[in-house]
């Protein structure tokens, strides 16, 4: 048996045995998390709630507590910036200069894209670029639209929303940049469905520029924090903000937490356990619908109120850059910006990455520029249109309101124009955390695979589904610190693989600029299309 | 020694060359190729995938496409016309599965493949359809 063993031992690659050991204490701290901590909180006093949930919410805070060390030490001091959010930015505003303002250049390109104009039913590739973004953007427009924009006014003042809608813009360059990526080192599987993402352009891209140690170091790097990250941003966090949603309009739920949790948990299961794949297209459609009747009603709310327009607007722009406006001065409302703007559009984090590698072209940056419009719909349109009704009603800076965060703020805002608006917000809410909750479920099981292959994928799912009640469970404070912390630090090695490979997305950025301004790259003729038909 | 001959042997096959070279000593069994099964076994799409969110490519197209792709290899190393399964789901299930179904007589596999797919490893497929299969299983070192 022992020899057995030491056979076994000899046959699995040093780094497997590194990346299991690894995959175990990850493991067993999360399994710590929801199955020992309740256990030893119960024993305490099973009848007392308060016991079973403060324990799980003790150790998420415990965890946090240790991250922050690692990922927020402040640069410049009490007040300064994180050293993550610093990273982000730079990354946002390097490749929007590096790339010449190509979020300018290219608008106009990418929604001639996205409606069709250069697609070619030859190209490798599963979906269009339009089913592509759809597809990305049901994992990117999530409950942080409708709620993280009430966090970050809450956090760092209406100037906090200027400073999203900044992070929005510089964002679509970075965005184009991972995307192009993830295009241009796919990998097309026998079957003819597309693996790409970070795992394979950072491990892939490096290698061609003879960096393979780096590339496989950072692409590890990646799966790992993308792996726990799904947990945070794509599940915690929703699975919180859908109970905060819908409880304000349900308050009967309001002390049922678990209930709420197990019945998130079960939808979820039953989708990527169970395997109602076609549910994918009812998202892929839903979603779309929630986010044109949300962006409606926003327009509503800020028709009516049209006179105040214009002093909500100038009250986001100064407190901007009034450093007075908060404690954490003009610095805290432009961390806060970006942190909350990177946590909805996901812009530099590399995860939309694998969604667009789907898209069917020969030309990697043609996805890249379709990419690009993802941090506008989501952070410069949706999550902009929130900030102006949240600024507009007046509720956040009403004492007697100064309890409300998050998804309620967002709700008690709509309610002061559209008294059941709160309801609307509830069922959007909920949707829109079930749809990124599935997308994110399949990011994190990407991450999953290239660290532990296919065999285990069961454990990563229910790993998965114990986190969505445990993100119902918790308050908010944690399992947002949580959830930020593990998403921001996707962007580390991600940024730092776009960054190694730079010049050469410039290259063939200008190569199909010049190409598409030539001319020769004309829209595919009618021809074509009657094939597909076929 | 006809008679020793078997009338039905299947092989699983996971793109690995391990489980492409347990085709030679399955040959060995029968009588002729037509006799030789070969099955590969395609996980589902997450449905969240791009290419299950639109059902493009479907999973006949997926199956097609690994059909061709299989047949291409298969006589590339000199084995034309061998009847090729693609089942869609959990390996084993399917392996064992499609044995019932066409009554196979053996099954034959490595003890482990393909790296990259880190299906095989440790050879848990192959020991657990040692373990459920409906007929004696020939597993290769």
């Amino acid at each position: 048996m022992k020899q057995d063993l030491l056979r076994l031992r000899q046959y699995l690659p040093k780094k497997m045995i590194d990346l299991r050991t690894l995959g175990l204490i990850i493991l067993s701290l999360i399994l710590w998390d929801v199955v020992i901590s309740p256990r030893a909180a119960m024993a305490q006093d099973a009848a007392a709630p308060g016991g079973f949930l403060g324990g799980i919410e003790a150790f998420v805070q415990g965890i946090v507590d240790i991250l922050n060390l690692i990922f927020y030490f402040k640069i410049g001091g009490e007040n300064g910036f994180p050293f993550i959010v610093l990273w982000l930015v730079i990354g946002a505003v390097f490749f929007t200069f590096r790339l010449k303002f190509i979020n300018i250049r290219a608008f106009k390109h990418a929604i001639d894209v996205v409606r069709g104009k250069y697609d070619s039913a030859e190209d490798e590739g599963d979906v269009s670029h339009f089913q592509a973004l759809a597809a990305a953007l049901s994992g990117t427009v999530g409950i942080g639209n409708i709620a993280g924009v009430a966090i970050a006014i809450r956090l760092g003042g209406p100037g906090a929303a200027f400073w999203m809608t900044m992070a929005g813009f510089l964002g679509m360059s970075s965005k184009l940049a991972e995307c192009t990526l993830g295009q241009k080192y796919r990998v097309i599987k026998p079957d003819g469905t597309v693996g790409g993402g970070p795992m394979y352009y950072l491990s892939r891209g490096l290698s061609a520029m003879g960096m393979a140690k780096v590339g496989q170091g950072l692409a590890t790097m990646f799966a790992i924090f993308c792996a726990i990250g799904s947990l945070g941003i794509g599940n915690m966090f929703q699975a919180n903000q859908a109970f905060a949603a819908v409880s304000n309009v349900l308050p009967f739920l309001g002390s049922l937490s678990w209930l709420f949790g197990l019945i998130l948990a079960a939808i979820v299961g039953l989708v990527i356990i169970g395997g109602i794949e076609r549910i994918g297209a009812v998202a892929g459609f839903l979603v779309p619908a929630m986010a044109v009747i949300y962006a409606l009603a926003c327009f509503w709310v800020i028709l009516v109120s049209l006179p105040a327009l214009p002093s909500a607007i100038g009250t986001i722009i100064t407190t901007a850059f009034n450093p007075e406006a908060l404690a954490g001065g003009a610095i805290g409302a432009i961390v806060v910006g970006f942190q909350r703007a990177a946590f909805s559009n996901e812009a530099g984090l590399g995860s939309a990455a694998i969604a667009h590698s789907a898209a069917r072209t020969d030309e990697p940056v043609r996805e890249g520029i379709v990419a690009l419009l993802e941090p506008f719909i989501d952070t410069m349109f949706i999550c902009n249109l929130t900030a102006i009704v949240i600024v507009l009603t007046g509720v956040y800076a009403d004492p007697t309101a100064a309890d409300l965060d998050g998804a309620q703020l967002s709700a008690a805002s709509f309610a002061q124009v559209i008294s059941w608006f709160p309801y609307v917000i509830a069922v959007a809410g909920f949707l829109f955390a079930i749809s990124t909750m599935i997308s994110w479920s399949y990011y994190g099981q990407q991450a999953w695979t290239y660290l532990f292959g296919e065999s285990t994928i069961n454990t990563y799912k229910v790993i998965f589904l114990a986190c969505v009640f445990v993100g119902s469970v918790v308050n908010l404070g944690p399992v947002l610190d949580f959830s930020d912390i593990m998403a921001l630090a996707m962007s580390l090695p991600n940024l730092m693989g776009c960054f190694l490979m730079s010049g050469l997305i410039a290259r063939e950025l200008d190569s199909y600029m010049s190409r598409l301004k030539s001319g020769e790259m004309l829209p595919e003729s009618e021809p074509a299309r009657s094939v597909v038909l076929k | 020694m006809s008679w020793l001959k078997k009338e039905s042997v299947l092989v699983p096959i996971d793109f690995s060359e391990l489980s492409y070279q347990a085709i030679a000593p399955a040959k060995e069994f029968v009588e002729s190729l037509s006799s030789l099964k070969l099955i590969h076994v395609l996980s589902p799409l997450h449905p969240a995938d791009p290419a299950a969110m639109w059902d493009s490519p479907s999973d006949d197209e997926r199956k097609q496409k690994v059909k061709k792709f299989m047949s291409e290899k298969l006589s590339e190393i000199g084995f034309d016309n061998i009847s090729i399964e693609v089942a869609i789901g959990e390996p084993t299930g399917q392996i064992v599965d499609y044995a019932a179904e066409i009554k196979a007589d053996l099954i034959v596999m490595p003890s482990h493949g393909y790296k990259g797919a880190k299906r095989f490893l440790l050879g848990s497929v192959a020991e657990r359809v040692v373990r459920l299969s409906p007929c004696p299983v020939l597993i290769l070192k």
